[in-house]
C-alpha cells in the first residue's frame, strides 16, 4: 500500500483506512423515482425474496445482498440503477430543484445525470455533456432505460463548453480513481503523483469554465473519486475569487474536512515517474496553501461509512 | 399521438406538457420546457421509429406511456415473460390484433412486441434483452 502511506497524516485512523481498502465494495442500488416509486420498488423486491439494508443517510439508496444485480429485472427496466452509494452524493450536495437548468460537464455514463433528472422529477432541463464520442452511448441508454426524459444531451469538450447562464453545475471530473481502489486494486500500484498533476490542468480548466457558465448566486458542485489534494482541493483553491465555499455535511455520512494545506515531499514522489516537462519545477512548490474556505470540502474515506472514496466541494458564484 | 389513442387507448392529455420533435426516422419525446440553445446529439427520450409503414413506439416510450394502454396490451406469465425478454417469438393465443402491442409482467411494462396470426415476436433491443438463465433473482419464482 506504499501508495497510500502519503496520507498517512491526513486520514484518521489509517491502518483501518489501509485495511478497508481490501475489503470489497458493498453492492449498492438507487431506486429511480422517475419509474417506480419506493414502497413498491420494497414490495417487489421482498415478494422476491431479494435481501438488502438501508443506508441511513439516503431513502434511494440500497446495499442490496447480490453480485449482479444488473441481472435483476427491476433494474433491466429502469426501476432501479447500479450506482456507487458515496456517488450519489454528488447530486444530492448540488441540491437540483424541479424546474431549473442544470448542467452536468463530464456525464457519461450518466448515473449522476439520470439521479438529477430524478430529484428535479423530469422538469426543467439537465444538459448531460460528454465530449467522448465512445461514452455517448452508455449515457444516453441510461438515461432512456431510467426515463429520464428532461435530459439533453451534447458533445463539447468541457473547456469550451459554448457561453450560458445555468443555475446548477455540476462537474464530476475525469480523475485518478483513488477511491475506486475497492472496485479494482489496480487503480493504486497506476497512480504516482505524475499522472495527478497532469490531470489537474484539465481539473482546473473544466471547473473554472463550470463557473463561468454558472449564474451569480448559483451553484457549483466539484466532485472526484480520488484522494489526491492535488486533483482536488488545489484544484478548487484557482476559483476562489469567483466563487464561496459552502461546507458539505450530509446528515448521517461521516467526512472530514477539506485540506487547508498540504506538505508533500515530491522529490521522493517522483521516483518512478518518468521525470519529463514541467515536473521537475515542482519541487518548489512542494508545501502549498489552499486557503482556510477549503474546509469546507468534504473529503469520504472508505473506513468511516463503507464506500468507496470521494471529494465533494459545493462553490456559490459570487 | 394518434397512433396511441386509436391503437392503445392512451388518451392525448397523457402527453399534455411535453415536446416531440422529428429527427432522420425518429420521434423524440422530452419534458424540458426549453433547453438551452445549444448543439444537441438528442433531447429526451426516444419515442417512436417512422422508418416503417406503421410507426413503431419504443420500447422505452412503453415503459413510460404504455402502463395507461386499454387495448393491445398483455400481460404474460413467468415462462412467457422468460422468452421475451430474451428476445425470442413465441406462440401466443391473445385478444390483440395484429402490430405493435404493450407487454407487460407483474404490472411492469417490459416494452414493444409485434403480434402477428397468434405469434408475439419481442421487439426489445438488444441491450435490453437478458437470457432467462442470468435473471438474478426469485421473480420468476413459482406461478404469479
Ligand atoms: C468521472 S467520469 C463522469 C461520471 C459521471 N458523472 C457519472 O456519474 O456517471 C468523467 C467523465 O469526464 C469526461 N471528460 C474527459 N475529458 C473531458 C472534457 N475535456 N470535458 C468534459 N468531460 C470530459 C470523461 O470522458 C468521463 O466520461
Amino acid at each position: 500500500m506504499v501508495h497510500l502511506e502519503r496520507y498517512r497524516d491526513i486520514v484518521p485512523d489509517f491502518e483501518s483506512f489501509v485495511e478497508s481498502i481490501h475489503r470489497p465494495l458493498p453492492v449498492t442500488v438507487r431506486i429511480n423515482t422517475l419509474k417506480t416509486d419506493r414502497d413498491d420498488l420494497l414490495r417487489r423486491l421482498s415478494e422476491e425474496g431479494v435481501r438488502y439494508r438501508f443506508v441511513y443517510w439516503n431513502p434511494l439508496c440500497l446495499r442490496i445482498d447480490l453480485e449482479k444485480p444488473g441481472n435483476l429485472i427491476e433494474c433491466l427496466m429502469g426501476y432501479l440503477h447500479v450506482q456507487e452509494e458515496i456517488s450519489m452524493v454528488s447530486a444530492v450536495v448540488l441540491d437540483p430543484r424541479p424546474g431549473e437548468s442544470v448542467l452536468d460537464l463530464c456525464a457519461a455514463p450518466g448515473s449522476k445525470t439520470t439521479q438529477i433528472s430524478q430529484m428535479m422529477e423530469n422538469r426543467g432541463s439537465v444538459v448531460a455533456n460528454e465530449p467522448a464520442v465512445n461514452r455517448i452511448p452508455s449515457l444516453r441508454s441510461n438515461c432512456e432505460r431510467l426515463g429520464a426524459m428532461n435530459v439533453a444531451v451534447t458533445r463539447y469538450d468541457g473547456r469550451l463548453f459554448p457561453r450560458h447562464r445555468f443555475d446548477r453545475v455540476l462537474i464530476d471530473a475525469p480523475c485518478t480513481g483513488q477511491g475506486m481502489a475497492r472496485k479494482d486494486p489496480s487503480v493504486l500500484s497506476r497512480w504516482c503523483l505524475k499522472r495527478s498533476l497532469g490531470i489537474q490542468r484539465l481539473q482546473q480548466s473544466l471547473l473554472r469554465r463550470g463557473v463561468e457558465l454558472t449564474r451569480p448566486g448559483g451553484t457549483i458542485v466539484y466532485s472526484t473519486c480520488t484522494f489526491a489534494p492535488e486533483e482536488n482541493e488545489a484544484v478548487v483553491s484557482t476559483v476562489l475569487d469567483r466563487v464561496w465555499v459552502e461546507t458539505v455535511s450530509v446528515p448521517g455520512l461521516k467526512n472530514m474536512p477539506g485540506l487547508t494545506r498540504w506538505d508533500s515531499d515530491y522529490g521522493d514522489e517522483l521516483e518512478g515517474c518518468a521525470r519529463t516537462g514541467p515536473l521537475f519545477t515542482l519541487r518548489q512548490e512542494a508545501s502549498s496553501d489552499y486557503g482556510d474556505e477549503l474546509e469546507g470540502c468534504a473529503r469520504y474515506y472508505p473506513h468511516q461509512n463503507d464506500t468507496g472514496g470521494f471529494f465533494v466541494a459545493k462553490l456559490i458564484k459570487k | 399521438m394518434e397512433l396511441w389513442r386509436s391503437r392503445f387507448g392512451i388518451p392525448s392529455e397523457a402527453f399534455e406538457g411535453y415536446a416531440f420533435h422529428r429527427r432522420g426516422h425518429n420521434v423524440w419525446i422530452s419534458s424540458s420546457a426549453e433547453p438551452p440553445d445549444l448543439r444537441y446529439e438528442t433531447i429526451g427520450v426516444r419515442f417512436m421509429s417512422t422508418k416503417g409503414k406503421v410507426w413503431k413506439p419504443t420500447t422505452s416510450a412503453l415503459q413510460l406511456f404504455g402502463g395507461r394502454a386499454t387495448k393491445n396490451a398483455i400481460d404474460l406469465d413467468p415462462d412467457q415473460a422468460k422468452m421475451f425478454l430474451a428476445g425470442e417469438s413465441q406462440n401466443l393465443d391473445a385478444d390483440l390484433e395484429n402490430g405493435y402491442v404493450v407487454v407487460s409482467y407483474r404490472g411492469m411494462v417490459l416494452g414493444c412486441g409485434l403480434y402477428s396470426r397468434g405469434e408475439l415476436v419481442s421487439q426489445l433491443p438488444k441491450e435490453r434483452r437478458i437470457m432467462s438463465d442470468k435473471i438474478e433473482n426469485g421473480s420468476f419464482k413459482g406461478d404469479r
